[in-house]
């Protein structure tokens, strides 16, 4: 194996020894089984890793078993899973999108912010008022591009002022946004709708599941690819440097506010598209389910349990989390399955404080045989 | 010629004056130790050049450039950077990945770039710690972290560096080897300020040495005579000894 890909793998591989040494008597058993799929897997990790790893990052055999495995499992979910998994699927890729889109700047830089919904509620509501308030007829081609603006300058207006400052400032203004934007929603009913919200959006391909499907599920994919090149780049590894240690940013000659505000911008951009989705999604937009704080919660929750700062990991959560709350726990009454949900929010930050995604990798990664 | 001006630079926290109309002047590839008591506003003065602290009075000039009101990273690239007292490496990166990171471009769309593996070593090298590159900063003795700190200023290619207390924590071998190395980088052209609160490593390293005490300017002079300044010894009578 070269020293290129050595050096690689030790610039952003501390986790993974950590992880490594979770490992135990358990791990070493089973890694006598994994070892040999591990290694037979390898030439065609080793093609992947010489081709696109250097963009996306690198992985064993194992690993490539899971991220290939859950890709077919995803794209071909319409045509193996029922109307229940397909309908929690279409959400599942939207709030995957608004994990990620959450993680590339809070997760990345550690300013956590707590008011992202302001961003994707923005753009919906971008949406749905252009359609009640200028022109019904208006197309998709140009309320979409219009929608993800206003996400984008939301999110600016955010930035721009607040990180400069540091510590709990920061996030404090992202929540107050939040509730400013939730609170004027009524009082500007004549335009929003209040609290009933605004209908009349288009419910793209409404009449055919498959082709609904793939309407959430490829921008969530092109999004993935894109902030995970972005994260395995310069880029991440100056947002990760901001959250570890913001001086040594600036004595590296790297202007760390300019940094801080591009994450958001990376953010913003991606949270405007989910947002319109989402809009597209439900045909109406309210500040219940687009605005209303506890979905910036919610998105934070989903990056957490399956670890922060990693892209694929807050996507992983997204997944875990909407399939819990519309699939697992359909039964249950909202209040009582939210409790629950929250419990297990709680109970991932005690004990799997890294993510669950995170832990699987490094799991997969330690199962698989020795690298060289 | 001077490479670095520093030109009656005050410095007020609130009521304190922490730096007084505090001039001095660095040539190309000279070695001048800053030193004074502690308190007496050596870090602060460093603070000031580098960008950390606004500066109240008074002015910055490098190169002949001024850089009184630019901040860090303006500074870093105009070819000044400062290794710093306290030791702060990211512990999640490998010492590889510690210096690429002084290493990259600063734009936010490159996404490739800063120095190739080689460059890396030759950083790393120069200060004697090519063989921990891919070492946990944290499995480091204290000397290779501090040595760490000296490698990442290298990869910025600065004309100048400021060093604050580069001595502190080692035993005298360490010392030794350490002033060697930082004489090597003279050789390469390299200027430089030292910061120490004593003489010890500096006697034989410096060409001039410039006393601050209480914030002020108190003497100027070759090691030897600021050995045998009484107003120095003074100053230095009511803490530990020069």
């Amino acid at each position: 194996m070269s020293s290129e890909t050595d050096t690689g793998r030790s610039i952003s591989g501390r986790v993974s020894g950590a992880a490594g040494r979770f490992g135990g008597a358990a791990v070493d058993g089973l890694s006598t089984v994994t070892e040999p799929v591990d290694r037979a897997l390898r030439p065609i990790a080793n093609v992947y890793n010489r081709t696109l790893g250097g963009y996306f990052g690198e992985m064993n055999g194992l690993q490539l078993v899971l991220l290939v495995g859950s890709f077919l499992g995803l794209v071909t979910i319409p045509f193996w899973g029922n109307y229940t998994l397909v309908q929690a699927t279409w959400l599942a890729c939207i709030w995957g999108i608004f994990a990620m889109s959450w993680d590339i700047q809070s997760g990345y830089t550690g300013y956590i912010s707590f008011g992202h919904s302001v961003l994707s509620g923005g753009a919906a509501y971008t949406t749905a008022m252009l359609l009640n308030n200028v022109n019904a007829e208006l197309p998709m081609r140009i309320t979409i591009p219009i929608s993800v603006l206003v996400a984008l300058i939301i999110g600016l207006a955010i930035a721009l002022p607040s990180l400069r400052l540091s510590g709990p400032y920061f996030s404090l203004i992202t929540f107050v946004a939040v509730l400013i934007f939730y609170r004027l929603i009524r009082p500007l009913s004549e335009y929003t709708g209040g609290e009933t919200g605004l209908g009349g959006i288009e419910t793209v391909f409404s009449t055919d599941p498959v082709m609904r499907t793939y309407a959430f599920m490829i921008p969530m994919l092109l999004i993935a690819a894109a902030l995970l090149i972005v994260a395995r780049s310069n880029i991440g590894l100056i947002l990760v440097a901001i959250r570890e240690n913001e001086s040594a940013v600036e004595a590296a000659g790297i202007n760390a506010t300019k940094f801080k505000i591009w994450s958001f911008v990376l953010s913003s951009i991606p949270m405007g598209i989910g947002g319109v989705l989402l809009a597209h999604r439900f045909g109406t937009v309210t500040p219940g389910a687009f605005v209303v704080v506890d979905n910036s919660i919610e998105m934070i929750a989903m990056a957490v349990v399956g670890g922060m700062g990693s892209i694929l990991g807050p996507l992983g959560g997204a997944f875990l989390v909407i399939m819990l709350e519309d699939v697992v726990l359909s039964g249950f009454e909202s209040e009582i399955k939210w409790s629950i949900l929250w419990l297990i929010v709680l109970l991932i930050l005690v004990f799997a404080r890294d993510g669950l995604f995170r832990k699987l990798w490094h799991g997969l990664d330690r199962l698989g045989g020795d690298r060289r | 010629m001077s490479v670095l001006e520093v030109d009656g630079l005050t410095k007020k926290f609130g009521g304190l004056v922490a730096v007084d109309d505090f001039s001095f002047e660095v040539d190309e590839g000279e070695i001048v130790g800053l030193i004074g008591p502690n308190g007496s506003g050596k870090s602060t003065v460093f603070n000031c050049i580098m960008g950390s602290y606004g500066v109240t009075d008074g002015s910055i000039r490098f190169n002949g450039s001024d850089i009184t009101d630019d901040s860090t990273h303006e500074v870093v690239n105009k070819g000044l950077s400062r290794v710093s007292q306290e030791s702060n490496p990211i512990d999640s990166m490998s010492v590889a990945g510690n210096i690429k990171l002084f290493t990259l471009p600063n734009s936010i769309v490159s996404l490739r770039g800063g120095a190739s593996e080689e460059e890396i070593y030759d950083y790393a090298a120069r200060i004697d710690i090519a063989e921990h590159l891919h070492e946990m900063p944290d499995e480091l003795p204290h000397a290779d972290v501090r040595r760490l700190e000296i490698a990442k200023s290298l990869a910025t290619e600065p004309e100048m560096m400021l060093l604050d207390e580069p001595f502190a924590g080692m035993n005298q071998a360490e010392i030794t080897e350490l002033a060697d190395q930082i004489e090597r980088f003279r050789e390469q052209g390299m200027s430089m300020v030292v910061v120490d609160h004593n003489m010890g490593g500096l006697m034989d390293l410096v060409d001039r040495i410039v006393v601050l005490n209480n914030g002020d300017f108190l003497a100027e002079g070759t090691p030897e005579e600021i050995a045998e300044n009484e107003q120095v010894q003074e100053a230095y009578l009511a803490g530990e000894g020069l």
